[in-house]
């Protein structure tokens, strides 16, 4: 988060200043990208979209940093909505296992310690929550959005959030707590 | 107790599988809002806050990959003074790879342009097909067709200038129009040529002075303004105008069957010429 400097940081990109606007960028994309990748498997793509929306309403936004960040993730996800659209009417042929359900059935992964989990696991571990609740922590915790912002994105109650976030936390401290090969069945979608 | 100073023991809620989850909603709210938890939390929430703390870290190297194209498009922006809502959006489409939608109104556009001015030009020059040329004429007063019966009174100035002639209003015996464009001589009974098209008017020009027929026409050049007149020669083949030493000898003749220009078209000269003044 940039903070209180993010007024004079906006200005200065509307105003045309490429490091201003580079600031912005940096600041926003990771998460961007952490959250792109649990909704849309073409990320990369989708923020390059998202951002060439943001650029072309850079000069027309008018808000705070907590908005900026809304206005940012709402574009996001109507962009990954958009991918997913355009990725159905491009039928692929699913893989039995993902990169993710890998990870947590290796051996390799079931002997490292939660002490030394790093991002990419952290990620992962939310990847498996339901899609619904992993949404919301992503968008609380990784972007940063306060609960009504979150709630106008996807389109639920600010209450509902707040127990959808709940929830995730509760089965994310749980699959936290768990051995590794007895996350893999607690998966949404995964049978033993 | 069980708001975010209660002791680990006092939250039961927390844990997987407990009852009570109610007690611990402050603070999974905090963890959600990445406020520091109280000491005395339960472990697991502190490893939670830890796991969070990893979701929300800084970015890898790879996460900033998009950076250069989000650049470009950034700095193909115009500048503030002239954004429109329409620039953003054709560069996201030359960066997606799209056609552009504007390209081909503007070809036609262009191609439009080119056509009109070639045919404009082709008007003026009079290479057009008589029925062409003679619309271009009348539209926007270009020289008339040089064949066909249609055919306007065309008076030719010897310096290949074509002078556009008047409007036929009514039918007329072909006559032959021989003009130069010098004034320095005049002769009775000679062409004098007015046009009906305002916009093709010729200024007071040498171009367009003739002398007219008269007592005073040798006085056409003391006259400070050109007039317009009509001067039918009586009979085709007569003396055209010319300068002293091109009398007899006109340098373009033109035969037309051009109808007799009408009076109202053509206004007598209050002072008996269509000439400006000399200079000097």
């Amino acid at each position: 988060m940039i903070g209180a400097a993010f007024g004079e940081t906006l200005a200065h990109a509307k105003a045309g200043d490429d490091a201003a606007f580079t600031l912005l960028f940096r600041d926003v994309q990771p998460a961007l990208l952490r959250y792109l990748r649990l909704i849309a498997p073409d990320a990369e793509d989708v923020a390059g979209d998202t951002w060439l929306q943001v650029v072309g309403g850079l000069r027309r936004f008018r808000g705070e940093e907590q908005e900026f960040r809304a206005w940012l993730f709402t574009i996001a996800r109507h962009r990954a909505a958009d991918s997913g659209r355009s990725r159905a009417r491009r039928p692929a042929v699913p893989l039995d296992m993902t990169e993710a359900e890998q990870f947590f059935t290796s051996p390799d992964a079931a002997d490292q310690a939660l002490e030394a989990v790093s991002t990419r696991k952290v990620l992962e571990l939310i990847a498996s929550l339901p899609p619904d609740q992993a949404e919301i922590i992503m968008l609380r915790v990784v972007a940063g959005l306060e609960a009504r912002e979150v709630a106008r994105i996807v389109g639920k109650s600010p209450g509902a959030v707040r127990v959808a976030a709940h929830r995730g936390l509760r089965k994310l401290a749980g699959l936290a707590g768990l051995p590794e090969n007895e996350r893999a069945s607690t998966k949404p979608g995964v049978t033993r | 107790m069980s708001g975010p100073d209660a002791m680990h023991d006092e939250m039961p809620g927390f844990f997987p599988g407990r009852p009570g989850g109610e007690h611990d909603e402050p603070l999974l709210d905090m963890l959600l809002e990445r406020r520091p938890i109280p000491p005395g939390a339960p472990p697991e929430l502190h490893d939670l806050a830890r796991m969070l703390d990893a979701a929300a870290g800084p970015g890898e190297p790879g996460d900033l990959a998009g950076e250069a194209a989000a650049r470009a498009a950034f700095s193909r922006l115009p500048s503030p003074a002239g954004t429109s809502p329409a620039a953003p959006r054709s560069a996201r489409h030359r960066l997606t790879k799209r056609p552009a939608r504007g390209r081909l109104p503007l070809a036609a556009a262009l191609a439009m342009a080119a056509a009109g001015l070639g045919s404009a030009t082709a008007a003026y020059v009079g290479v057009l097909p008589s029925p062409i040329q003679h619309l271009a004429h009348v539209v926007i007063g270009a020289p008339p067709p040089t064949d066909g019966a249609p055919a306007q009174p065309l008076v030719v100035g010897s310096s290949s200038q074509a002078v556009p002639s008047p409007r036929p209003t009514s039918p007329a015996p072909r006559r032959t129009l021989r003009v130069t464009a010098t004034p320095a001589s005049s002769r009775p009974g000679s062409w004098h040529w007015n046009s009906a098209n305002p916009r093709y008017s010729p200024k007071p020009s040498y171009a367009s002075c003739q002398p007219t027929p008269g007592p005073t026409q040798n006085q056409a050049h003391a006259s400070p303004t050109p007039a317009l007149s009509p001067h039918v020669s009586p009979s085709p083949g007569s003396a055209g105008l010319g300068t002293s030493q091109h009398q007899g000898r006109p340098r373009a003749e033109r035969d037309l069957g051009s109808p007799r220009p009408s009076a109202s078209s053509f206004a007598p000269s209050p002072s008996g010429t269509s000439c400006p003044s000399l200079p000097g």
